[in-house]
């Protein structure tokens, strides 16, 4: 449309632009007269103050109408995402690889595996109660501390032989490791509606042989007094139950895809989009 | 031209001072117009000394070895052609297709596009390099980036292709035959294989088809119109008249037409090499100005890719010093480009441009060239022709003097009776002179055409006399049958006179009436008594007196006069058995009765007085330019307002004060007439000082190349300049002009080659009309462009903050696409079709260098206070989407890199619950598409406040503009479409929206429309403060 072919000498137009910085004829500072200038930014800051204000106040009602104990939406949260500890990820997503002779290569699996757990030791898990029942732990009223409610306690001894107790290397000198699976807290969810969701791990594709696996606690579940989550306000000390999974026959030497699902009503593992709701792919490889 | 004067001498004899000028003009303008000629091309000058004129019938015989009678041998035509080529006139060169094309993709605001989508291309080649799983994202950024580009290439090019179309369909012309004599026979030839040396035929209607040589010519008449403007029918015979080739009376050019008679001549010229063609080659060396609308959307190019670059560039720094990735910084700044480069604006202004058009066509404006719409509102000096744009080209009687009285008739276009009094027995005289001393006649079949429309053959004085005639007494045709001619010695410029012999219809009555007209002092010369009252008076001196004051007073006014006179034969002398011989004239010539005078003139049309005080009051200059004789040229002047009535020439005031010319005070009178001979001897200065001093200007006489500087003085004021005309050589003009106009009906190809715009019914009022679109579209195009630029700052805003405070991605790159070039597109067009907010006619042309289309204050306001706005109230709702979902603003502001991290599948959000990546990626889209419902809303509110500049909303009314409500309905839907319809296509970053996000920014909106009522409210309550200097666009 507008062909650009006006020409200027490249000093006229610096003279053009110095006579609008400054021109000494009219007294025009950029095209205004100083105090102009003055009164332009004192508008212009008025006028900032006013709209900065009017967002504030927008802000600010916006948080007054917000429950501070629970979402209004879980548009997105519908299905919990699963993660894995050790959690290593390479171009391609989870990718754990070590070597079983070489300590340094999985030193550094442990420590994670460790350091996870330091939050369900004992002594971390002192606020929350000890439970028992089987089925839902669900609370309509504050029982706990300073309008809290209260959270059931997970140590890490549940896991047994993946605990770090009994096993501090966790089984990866052996070639048979642990590793630690959690599912995404969600406020007020109910997963397996009413049985508990267990963990099913599997290799992906046509693996001739099945995985052995040991699962901590018995039959990987979790249970279900751990749910329903009722927030960070209102259970400050809640941990997410933890399984974890010990793989007792893996071949060497190859790159072997697993899948962790979780298992149960509630918990959907087949969003193409989403690799991580209800399930967990991580690739594993151990050499000797 | 000689052919004009020779006219005016006709009827202006009583008047000898005037006949004298008249001659001395005549000397003068030809060296004028030899010395324009020499120094405006040397092409010209070679032109002149063509000597075909000067040479016998037999030395061109030889000169071009061709014969009278025989013609040339078909093989030897052949051999000529192959060396000359065809005759036709070259086709200014066209700037090939593809050019045009690739202009198209790179113009504008695609440069920058162009390295959005390569900066695209080469994050992707990066990443996909480095394994990242987002790679694919910026390869299709790229993708639809590059096709932005393409698309709206396609679309301004084919824009541009209809409308030259247009124009390519208008100027097609059926192939042109020609009669010529080769081997010895008559062939009909298309006028493309003539070669020089064939002997041509040619008879009335014909366009004469290369320059000829006439070796033989019965009543052949040419109109010059073509190649010297004036319309006045040429004599053509085969005599050497004049030295000047273009003068003398033997030659006939190439696309002239033959108007009457037949003639025979030899081809001297083809092609290129003709007069015409000559000419035509000089328009093409004219520069092409470039339109005041490209400059203005030039300066808007600038403006926003200057905005575009200088933060892009700002912020690329930043988000370097602030340690992003080199990667991610380019990434940004392909963000921030995309978010200022407003995509469819330039599509948008071409196609309210072409709706203009559109428009105007339908006001008989056709528009060549797009940005010209836009040209013709910001014209300051229109020079318009006389003959044909002012006046309706047809001679009618404007007067009557009889009964020593003047009588004024009825000048409209579609007069159906004649207003003055018409009981006098000397009227009923008059009426049957007129009627029978005249040789026009209807051609036949015409009965249920209006009369004014007829088609006649004759004259054009007689013509005008004849449905004078027909117009007052009915049936012509039939009076004449009943009053048989007996005798009749038609005019000759010797006698000067026109005289005819008839049977009276009053079968008691045996007497002959012999009736005659002519010139007035030679009518008068003739005459002993004069009728007053129906009686024969005897004609004293007193009375010659009221007639020469009569005569005077209709000569004045610029009218060509004519006497009537008759006389009824004695019985007892001439019986009705009487021959009557008029060669030996055996009957009386002299002591006749004279009757009355008519006096015609070519009427203005009736349109353009009021078009002209139209001008005037939109401060546009009307300056006409005519090869006319000045005090014709000045009456129609007068009597279409270019001259008011209070306004007085030097020559007037001298007249009034009895003073010479020499001693008035030239800055006193307002008018000036300027004859073309003072034009030649004029300086610049003197010219420039003449175009300065004097608002009302006349120059008459002046030849079509002295129309090309008239046209570059008014541009040395500073002035845009709207030029009329037909002729050829009008065409170095009107290509100079900002914008030529030419005339549809009477206009030359290469006039309506060389113009930017045609108008098809010729009439001056229609450029007026012209005007009021193309102001219209001015305004209206700052609306457009404040609409669209407002919500750039919406589009930028989420980039400079989610840099700056790291939080979530507000919106993306393809929805803002989506948004340029989707919801907003209708809207912006429909601003197009705005009503004028007041009378856009009353005030002043734009002035070139201060009105911008986008100023100063246009674009702070929508960037600085708008589109602030509504960069807030999309924010509000962007939070509000992220605080109900889980994410509170505290939790957000620096989350950036964690909340980007694809390992990081169990991000907490402000409750504690946990999310993968892609449950945040999902709300990122939720967060995009509440963003960009956001802009949609506050931008209805954004489009009705543009609807005016200064009135408010409800003066202007809310529905008065029904397009603009096609606009929100069709942005709303368009929304709601991808929303919910789309919202399921990943690519798209689209997700379905809760219902009640649509109306968070709605408060939002709401204070968009009230505080721009305020706005507008002060301007007009305090015109001239310095809220109106700042806050006015």
């Amino acid at each position: 449309m507008a062909t650009l072919n006006e020409k200027k000498t490249c000093s006229e137009r610096m003279e053009n632009f110095r006579r609008f910085v400054w021109n000494p004829e009219t007294k025009l500072f950029m095209g205004r007269t100083l105090i102009n200038w003055v009164w332009i930014s004192l508008y212009y800051l008025a006028f900032y103050v006013v709209m900065s204000g009017l967002f504030a106040l927008s802000i600010y009602s916006l948080m007054r109408t917000v429950n501070p104990y629970e979402p209004d939406y879980q548009d997105q949260l519908k299905s919990p995402g699963v993660t894995l500890r050790p959690d290593v990820y390479g171009d391609r997503g989870l990718q754990i690889y070590y070597n079983v002779s070489d300590n340094k290569t999985w030193e550094g699996l442990v420590t994670t595996l460790r350091a996870f757990l330091t939050a369900y030791t004992p002594a971390a898990q002192h606020l929350n109660i000890n439970c028992t029942s089987d089925t839902y732990f669900i609370q309509d009223t504050f029982d706990g501390p300073n309008k809290t409610k209260l959270s059931c306690k997970f140590t890490s001894d549940m896991l047994q032989n993946c605990s770090g107790i009994t096993d501090p290397t966790f089984g990866f000198p052996e070639g048979q490791p642990c590793f630690i699976i959690k599912m995404n807290r969600i406020i007020k969810f109910f997963p397996g509606n009413g049985t508990a969701p267990r963990v099913d791990c599997t290799y992906v594709g046509a693996e001739s042989r099945p995985l052995e696996v040991d699962y901590y606690p018995v039959n990987g579940t979790f249970n279900l007094h751990y749910f329903p989550y009722y927030g960070k306000k209102a259970q400050p000390s809640y941990s997410n139950p933890l399984v974890a999974v010990k793989f007792l026959n893996i071949t060497r030497n190859v790159e072997l895809k697993i899948v962790c699902k979780i298992i149960g009503a509630g918990i959907t593992f087949d969003n193409v989009h989403d690799p991580y709701e209800g399930k967990t792919l991580p690739k594993y490889t151990h050499e000797e | 031209m000689v052919k004009k004067s020779d006219v005016y001498s006709v009827e202006l004899h009583g008047t000898k001072d005037i006949e004298k000028t008249e001659i001395e003009d005549e000397e003068k303008y030809k060296d004028l117009k030899g010395n324009k000629k020499k120094k405006k091309t040397e092409d010209l000058k070679k032109e002149l000394e063509l000597d075909d004129h000067k040479l016998s019938t037999s030395e061109l015989e030889e000169k071009y070895s061709t014969s009278i009678t025989n013609g040339l041998f078909s093989a030897r035509a052949a051999e000529i052609l192959a060396r000359d080529g065809p005759n036709s006139l070259t086709p200014p060169k066209a700037t090939s297709e593809i050019v045009k094309f690739l202009k198209q993709l790179v113009g504008g605001f695609s440069i920058l596009l162009w390295i959005g989508a390569t900066f695209s291309w080469i994050s992707f080649g990066i990443q996909l390099a480095q394994g990242t799983e987002s790679a694919f994202d910026n390869l299709y950024l790229g993708i639809v980036l590059a096709l932005v580009v393409i698309l709206t290439g396609i679309f301004a090019y084919y824009q541009e292709a209809k409308s030259t179309n247009i124009m390519a369909s208008f100027s097609k012309m059926i192939p042109q035959q020609a009669l010529v004599i080769r081997d010895a026979q008559k062939k009909e030839l298309p006028a493309e294989q003539l070669v020089v040396g064939d002997i041509v035929e040619i008879k009335g209607g014909d366009r004469i088809p290369a320059d000829i040589r006439l070796i033989s010519a019965q009543g052949c008449k040419v109109d010059n119109s073509s190649l010297t403007g004036e319309s006045e029918p040429q004599a053509r015979s085969c005599d050497f008249t004049h030295d000047n080739p273009l003068e003398t009376k033997n030659i006939a050019f190439y696309s002239t037409t033959c108007v009457e008679g037949t003639a025979t001549g030899i081809v001297i010229n083809t092609g290129d090499r003709t007069i015409i063609g000559r000419i035509a080659s000089l328009a093409l060396g004219v520069g092409n100005e470039k339109t005041p609308i490209a400059i203005e959307i030039e300066h808007f190019v600038y403006l926003v890719a200057g905005v575009a670059i200088s933060v892009g560039v700002l912020f690329f720094i930043i988000s370097i010093s602030l340690r992003y990735k080199i990667l991610d910084s380019i990434i940004f700044l392909i963000g921030i480009i995309v978010a200022n480069v407003p995509e469819g604006l330039l599509a948008t202004v071409t196609v309210s441009l072409s709706l203009t058009a559109k428009r105007m066509a339908k006001k008989n404006c056709l528009v060549k060239n797009l940005e010209a719409v836009e040209t013709l509102g910001s014209t300051s000096i229109i020079c318009s022709d006389k003959t044909g744009t002012l006046t309706q080209n047809r001679m009618t009687v404007a007067h009557l003097w009889f009964d020593n009285q003047i009588y004024s008739a009825d000048t409209s276009e579609d007069q159906t009776t004649q207003p003055f009094d018409q009981s006098s027995p000397s009227w009923t005289a008059l009426s049957k002179i007129v009627t029978l001393c005249n040789r026009a006649e209807f051609r036949p079949g015409q009965e249920n055409v209006p009369i004014m429309k007829r088609v006649v053959v004759g004259d054009a004085s007689e013509t005008a006399l004849l449905k004078f005639a027909e117009v007052i007494l009915g049936d012509v045709m039939n009076i004449r049958a009943q009053n048989k001619k007996v005798a009749e010695i038609p005019f000759n410029s010797t006698n000067k006179f026109q005289l005819s012999i008839h049977e009276t219809d009053d079968p008691n009555d045996k007497r002959f009436l012999l009736v005659m007209k002519g010139a007035p002092e030679r009518i008068l010369e003739r005459c002993s008594t004069i009728m007053i009252n129906g009686k024969e008076e005897p004609l004293d001196s007193e009375k010659a007196e009221a007639f020469q004051t009569a005569y005077m007073e209709l000569g004045g006014m610029g009218e060509r006069v004519l006497g009537f006179c008759h006389l009824y034969l004695p019985e007892n002398e001439f019986p009705d058995t009487y021959t009557f011989d008029t060669d030996s004239m055996n009957f009386p010539t002299s002591n006749l009765c004279f009757v009355g005078l008519l006096s015609m003139i070519d009427p203005p049309r009736s349109t353009v007085p009021d078009a002209v005080s139209k001008c005037r009051s939109a401060g546009i200059k009307v300056i006409m330019v005519t090869g006319d004789h000045p005090i014709t040229a000045k009456a129609i002047a007068k009597s279409v307002g270019i001259i008011s009535a209070t306004s007085e020439t030097v020559e007037d005031i001298a007249k009034r004060l009895n003073i010479p010319v020499e001693q008035v005070n030239r800055r006193e009178a307002t008018a000036a007439v300027v004859n073309g001979m003072e034009l030649k001897d004029m300086s610049l200065q003197q010219l420039d000082e003449i175009l300065c001093n004097h608002s009302e200007i006349v120059f008459a006489r002046t030849s079509p190349q002295q129309k090309l500087i008239i046209v570059e003085g008014c541009q040395r004021q500073g002035a845009v300049v709207a030029v009329t005309g037909d002729g050829v050589n009008d065409s170095p003009a009107l290509k100079k002009a900002d914008i030529g106009i030419a005339m549809g009906i009477a206009g030359s190809d290469a006039a309506k080659n060389a113009a930017d715009m045609v108008l098809l019914d010729d009439n001056f009022a229609s450029i007026v009309t012209g005007v009021e679109e193309g102001r219209l579209i001015f305004d209206n195009l700052k609306k457009t462009i404040a609409y669209t630029l407002t919500k750039n700052i919406a589009e930028l805003c989420p980039f400079l903050i989610y840099i700056i405070a790291s939080i979530p991605m507000p919106i993306g790159t393809i929805t803002i696409l989506f948004i340029d070039l989707g919801t907003d597109i209708i809207p912006s067009v429909a601003l197009a079709y705005e009503k004028a907010e007041s009378d856009i006619m009353n005030r002043r042309p734009r002035n070139k260098r201060r009105d911008r289309l986008v100023n100063q204050q246009l674009a702070v306001y929508s960037y600085l206070q708008i589109g602030v706005m509504q960069a807030v109230g999309a924010f509000v709702t962007y939070f509000t989407v992220y605080a109900e979902q889980g994410f509170f603003p505290s939790t957000l502001l620096g989350v950036r890199v964690k909340w980007e991290n694809s390992n990081i599948n169990d991000f907490e959000d402000s409750y504690g619950q946990q999310w993968t990546k892609y449950q945040r990626t999902f709300l990122q889209w939720n967060g995009y598409t509440a963003f960009f419902v956001s802009i949609t809303i506050q931008q209805v509110a954004d489009l009705i406040i543009r609807k005016t500049r200064r009135n408010s909303i409800f003066q202007q009314g809310l529905f008065r503009n029904k397009v603009i409500w096609v606009g929100i309905f069709s942005q709303i839907g368009i929304a709601l479409v991808l929303t919910y319809g789309l919202g399921y296509v990943t690519a798209l970053n689209f997700t379905p929206l809760r219902f009640q996000y649509w109306f968070v920014a709605v408060p939002f909106a709401i204070l968009i429309w009230v505080y721009d009522e305020v706005r507008k409210l002060l301007i007009r309550r305090y015109p001239g403060s310095w809220w109106d200097k700042n806050m006015y666009y």
